[in-house]
């Protein structure tokens, strides 16, 4: 186990190395450059002058070992727009991520498996129909026009809930206001995931309850709740896992689109800014994160499949 | 499950011999083929009826209601709405259909050989991360702007969006396989392992893989549409129903049909993906 | 319960009589707030490469101009400058400072602070400054005593004043001089910025909003809005949402289409406000074909752009004449050529430049085709603009082929590489008669000359309006200027669009005018009861 753990995080340092230097050939590939410096308002003269000042008349090779270097004394650069360092740039954007991230992964985890466990209880009878009915349209309709009609309807319309930011502006801490905040964002992305979680709980829950076993377990008198819990579930848990673990790394990287919609500053967000201005330590640095997230859940949904189903083993 | 596993050729002919039955008795699922042939079948041969060019721009009628002229009246420069659904409609039935392809040839090699072989796994699996690991966003904003966003462009990244997740579950499907008796008995016999893996492990993977593809070209549809929202989806004048959407967006107070007709476009076809894709999923599993 | 309801008619009526003077004195709300849209995190540094569209007006309210523009007519007129005089050579202004303004923390402001803005950041070539291209003719500031300073020029520059007012904030050197580039200080940068403005910072959440608190010890006296609160919203539809919900006070429109919705809220008001800003098609002059001035005078024949303005900007816009447009009263000239919408003509004047209707109905000329690469950005209406006119030279037989790019992407291959042969673009320019940036055959390929026109002729006249000394002469010169470029359209001008601002009723004491000017008056407004 430790040895197979030890193997994956060096692994996992080899992925990120490679993401990092993908990125950074590949972006310096794209047309165009900072922001600040490619703009109309900005002659050859002082483009060449903050090319200079931001280290961009070297080749890219050499900025990329620049950069390495840095990284690995720990510092990841300063942003080239904004004039923050990328540091706290991602510390600040992180926080906001892991809010939504969070609270979308708990609504989603409890609402799909709920309304999928629910919908194989009643296979085929109204119940089912429903639910996935709402799953399947809640998986149809593109998000970002999911989320400005529910800014039409709850913000504009029945002024219920706040359409874009984090908190209040200038108030104190409060959970009640950040909730508040929370709602629309957070629901919208659910519905949009949700039905992917629904649609797996229920049919690895149908698959496992017609299996041999369960049948045994039946005829045996077992009640049917414990059947359910006891040897049904845990065995339907490694799809359900899988699906998880997905929406996790997309929920980390930043749900670039529901992020913009409502102006939620997440890295999403700091993605896109960096992109559109050509941002490199940004990209770069926004890149790590979601590197090393995609690599620890990927590594974390290893380690629960083989934790659920012993047929899958990482000796 | 175990017993059927380790006799594999038992459900492919339980399984074909109950496929029409089973086909037969899902009247939802028929339903959304049909939508579905019907939906491709008139962006391919609409525009042969419907005689009006959609990129042809006309200031001094713009945004003009339905009527004998334009079907469904003009958009915010003067173009059919109607031509334009037909024309995007085209794009995007085939940024879907193509992208789930190109995801799910690449995502099958890839998941296929990870799973199968165990000297393999490490590679080929990291390499996914990596790609998982990479924003979509860097990738389509590099391959968009050097490449330009020809549909073409827009196929392959979406298509590249998509392989690694399809990777990861194919892989996990065949590691189930890789330590079974049968597997260890056909290896024995001095079976090839492609043909282990082709003749015999993957028919047990496809219904899971048809399914995803089935939904996968759904969400090639959406994501076309999420492209055109930031601005790197397939571009004026071609029509898309992605970016007609992200076009009627300011006109949603004064025009709201403006974003209505491609909006219900989008999540028909993706709703009759989707329902298809149920559909065949409870008709493909070997037990339910 | 009852009773105090019942009471309560009484109770407001007695107040009012005895108070009614003093309510009259005061009938603004004086703890009231202003919340206002950006759509990017903001640089509070006027002169910071990185600061531009998102942070101009904001920086407004932190920093003063030496020059603001008069509410009335956008003539300069005394910010911390209270006079000003030029040499009777015209190579030397003398500006005489405001006294007793203090910076934010308390510190007073002097020549020193004028000197350091100008001398060690604006002419610095190494910093980048945004806006320091725009000061070639200075040679330096000298401080003659704490409240006077001279501007050396190295040639005359009529207009000096007019851009001593825009966007050019005065920093404080006491904080900055130290710093080895003043430009790029995190700490003043994005938090504790120090200026002479109306409004300090509170807070600054990066990617949330940036909250701005009056400055009690303001020279014009305490603002009257106690805070202003600018909220960082990318997306302009949720801008305009939030505007309907109540959410945002004020928010300007870039696209009229959003105007749709505004009478869901009574309190609304749309304000339409000039700019010096001009759209045109600029047509690269490194390529031989639009060096012939019928070929440029045809293209813009072709085009009607009164339907353009009807269906793209909904009517709010005026057709241009030329680079100034008519808010600057004194020097707009309507009487110059002006190419209304004619097609027949514009295939006339191409056929006397040799091109000719060829097989497939394209125009050609020794057996080429007019095609024309036509790149453009995803920004506002340049792309719907574009398409339009594309097809109105489609039928006139010239073939654009469009090409719709990422906006960095397009900025870098039609800007820094001029790698276009036509496009569609605006400026956005201070409300000056001098345009020398943006036509002097040295801006050329290098600088904001984007059609790379290059002509002795057009460069003598611009010269000539920098060195006019009296106000007569400066009219006279850029006359002049206005009649060449509409002649010889080194731009093809579009349309002036207007600027559509969306307020809310309970904002008082704002300019309506332009929006630039009405922020350099910000300690005036108030917010209604």
């Amino acid at each position: 186990m430790a040895a197979f753990a030890l193997r994956r995080l060096l692994e996992g340092l080899l992925v990120l190395l490679l993401v990092s230097a993908i990125t950074f050939f590949l972006i310096n590939l794209a047309p165009g450059g900072p922001s600040a410096a490619v703009s109309l308002e900005k002659t050859a003269a002082q483009r060449e002058a903050l090319y200079h000042q931001f280290g961009l008349d070297k080749p890219v090779p050499v900025r990329y070992l620049d950069w390495l270097g840095g990284v690995l004394r720990g510092d990841l650069g300063t942003s080239l727009n904004q004039g923050l360092p990328v540091s706290s740039l991602l510390e600040q954007r992180m926080w906001n991520t892991l809010q939504l991230a969070l609270t979308t992964l708990v609504l989603t985890t409890l609402l799909g498996m709920g309304l999928g466990i629910a919908a194989a209880l009643y296979k085929n009878r109204w119940p089912d129909h429903l639910i996935s009915g709402v799953a399947t349209l809640g998986m149809s309709i593109p998000g970002f026009w999911l989320g400005i009609l529910a800014i039409i309807v709850f913000a504009v319309q029945l002024k219920l809930f706040p359409s874009s930011g984090i908190f209040s502006v200038g108030a104190e801490f409060s959970l009640l206001d950040r909730l508040r905040h929370l709602v629309l964002p957070a629901g919208v992305l659910a519905f949009t995931l949700m039905p992917n979680v629904v649609r797996v709980t229920r049919s690895a829950l149908l698959e496992v309850m017609s299996s041999d076993y369960v049948r045994t377990a039946r005829a045996k008198g077992v009640a049917e709740r414990v059947v359910l819990l006891k040897h049904t579930l845990k065995n339907a848990l490694v799809p359900v896992i899988a699906i998880l673990g997905l929406i996790t790394t997309v929920l980390f990287s930043g749900s670039v689109v529901i992020e913009s919609v409502f102006g939620w500053a997440g890295l999403g967000r700091l993605a896109i800014e960096a992109a559109n201005g050509r941002d490199y330590p940004v990209i770069l640095g926004v890149t790590l994160v979601a590197g090393a997230v995609v690599v620890m859940v990927n590594f974390l949904v290893d380690l629960l499949y083989a934790a659920v189903d012993p047929r899958i083993s990482h000796e | 499950m175990n017993k059927a596993l380790s006799n594999p050729s038992a459900i492919s002919t339980v399984s074909r011999s109950r496929f029409w039955i089973k086909v037969r008795s899902d009247p939802v699922g028929i339903g959304a083929f049909v939508v579905l042939c019907l939906l491709y079948l008139l962006a391919l041969l609409g525009p042969l009826f419907y005689r009006i060019s959609p990129e042809s721009t006309d200031p001094l009628g713009v945004l003009v209601g339905p009527g004998p002229a334009h079907w469904l009246g003009t958009d915010e420069l003067g173009r059919d709405v109607f031509s334009r659904l037909l024309y995007g409609g085209r794009v995007s039935l085939s940024v879907g259909l193509l992208s789930m392809l190109v995801g799910l040839l690449i995502g099958t090699v890839v998941g296929g050989a990870a799973g199968y072989f165990r000297g393999l796994e490490a590679l080929l699996m990291r390499l996914v991360d990596v790609f998982m690991a990479i924003p979509t966003f860097f990738l389509l904003l590099v391959i968009v702007t050097v490449f330009g966003n020809s549909p073409l462009t827009v196929i392959l990244t979406v298509g590249i969006g998509f392989w690694a997740q399809m990777a990861r579950v194919i892989y996990a499907e065949f590691v189930k396989y890789r330590g079974l008796e049968f597997v260890e008995a056909m290896q024995a016999l001095g079976a090839s392992h492609l043909r282990i893996m082709v003749r015999h492990i993957f028919p047990q993977v496809l219904p899971q893989a048809i399914v995803l593809a089935t939904l996968g070209v759904g969400w090639a549809i959406l994501n076309e549409a999420a492209l055109s929202y930031l601005g790197l989806g397939i571009q004026p004048p071609l029509a898309s129903w992605g970016n007609m959407l992200q076009n009627a967006q300011v006109y949603l107070y004064s025009n709201p049909m403006l974003a209505v007709y491609p909006g219900l476009c989008i999540a028909l076809t993706v709703l009759a993906f989707n329902t298809l894709g149920n559909a065949l999923r409870d008709i493909l599993s070997p037990r339910g | 319960m009852q009773l105090r309801w019942k009471f309560k008619p009484w109770l407001v009526l007695v107040l009012v009589g005895l108070l009614g003077g003093a309510a009259q004195a005061q009938d603004y709300d004086p703890n009231g707030s202003l919340t206002f849209a950006t759509n990017a995190d903001p640089t509070l540094n006027p002169w910071a490469p990185n600061a531009v569209v998102e942070s101009n007006l904001i920086n407004e309210l932190i920093f003063e101009p030496l020059v603001r523009y008069n509410k009335k007519d956008l003539t300069p007129s005394p910010g911390l400058a209270t006079s000003w005089k030029v040499a009777p050579d015209g190579l030397s202004w003398t500006f005489n400072l405001r006294k007793g303004v203090k910076w934010s923390d308390g510190k007073p402001f002097t020549a020193d602070d004028v000197a350091f803005t100008y001398n060690n950041i604006a002419l610095n070539k190494k910093l980048g400054a945004t806006g320091g291209n725009l000061y070639a003719p200075l040679s330096k500031v000298e401080v003659i005593d704490p409240y006077t300073v001279r501007f050396v020029l190295n040639t005359p520059f009529s207009s000096l004043p007019y851009y001593l007012a825009y966007f050019t904030g005065i920093l404080p050197k006491h904080i900055l001089g130290d710093a080895e580039n003043p430009l790029t200080l995190a700490d003043f940068n994005k938090k504790n910025p120090v200026g002479t403005g109306p409004y300090k910072v509170a807070e600054f959440v990066s990617g949330s909003y940036v909250r701005l608190v009056k400055n009690d010890s303001y020279w014009g006296g305490p603002p009257k809005v106690a805070s202003v609160v600018f909220k960082i919203v990318p997306d302009p539809n949720t801008q305009m949402a939030q505007l309907l919900g109540g959410e945002l006070d004020m928010v300007t429109v870039t696209n009229p289409a959003l105007l749709a919705g505004i009478e869901r809220n009574p309190k609304l008001k749309l304000i339409r406000q000039n700019q010096n800003i001009y759209y045109f098609v600029a047509l690269n002059q490194n390529d031989p074909r639009f060096k012939d001035v019928r070929v440029r005078q045809a293209l813009l024949y072709a085009i009607d752009r009164k339907a353009i303005i009807d269906a793209v900007l909904k009517g709010y816009g005026e057709i241009a004449t030329g680079p100034i447009a008519p808010l600057q009263k004194l020097f707009y000239r309507k009487d110059v050529p002006s190419y209304a919408f004619d097609p027949k003509k514009a295939q006339e004047l191409l056929k006397q430049a040799g091109w000719v209707p060829g097989p497939d109905g394209v125009l050609t000329k020794d057996g080429k085709p007019l095609e024309i690469d036509m790149p453009t950005g995803q920004f506002g209406y340049l792309v719907p603009a574009t398409l339009l006119v594309q097809q109105y030279w489609k039928a006139i037989g010239v073939k654009a082929n469009v090409k719709v790019m990422e906006w960095n992407a397009y900025i870098q291959q039609m800007f820094v590489n001029r790698q276009y042969q036509a496009t569609l673009a605006w400026w956005s320019t201070p409300p000056t008669p001098d345009v020398s940036p943006y036509y002097q055959s040295s801006s050329a390929d290098k600088g904001q000359n984007i059609p790379n026109f290059k002509s002795a002729e057009l460069d003598k006249l611009l010269e000539d309006g920098r060195k006019a000394t009296s106000l007569r002469s400066q009219v006279l010169a850029y006359l002049q200027m206005q009649r060449f470029v509409a002649e010889q359209l080194p731009y093809l001008y579009l349309w002036y669009p207007d600027i559509l601002t969306v307020r809310d009723d309970k904002i008082g004491g704002m300019v309506d005018l332009n929006q630039a000017v009405a922020f350099q008056y910000a300690s005036e407004w108030f917010v209604k009861r």
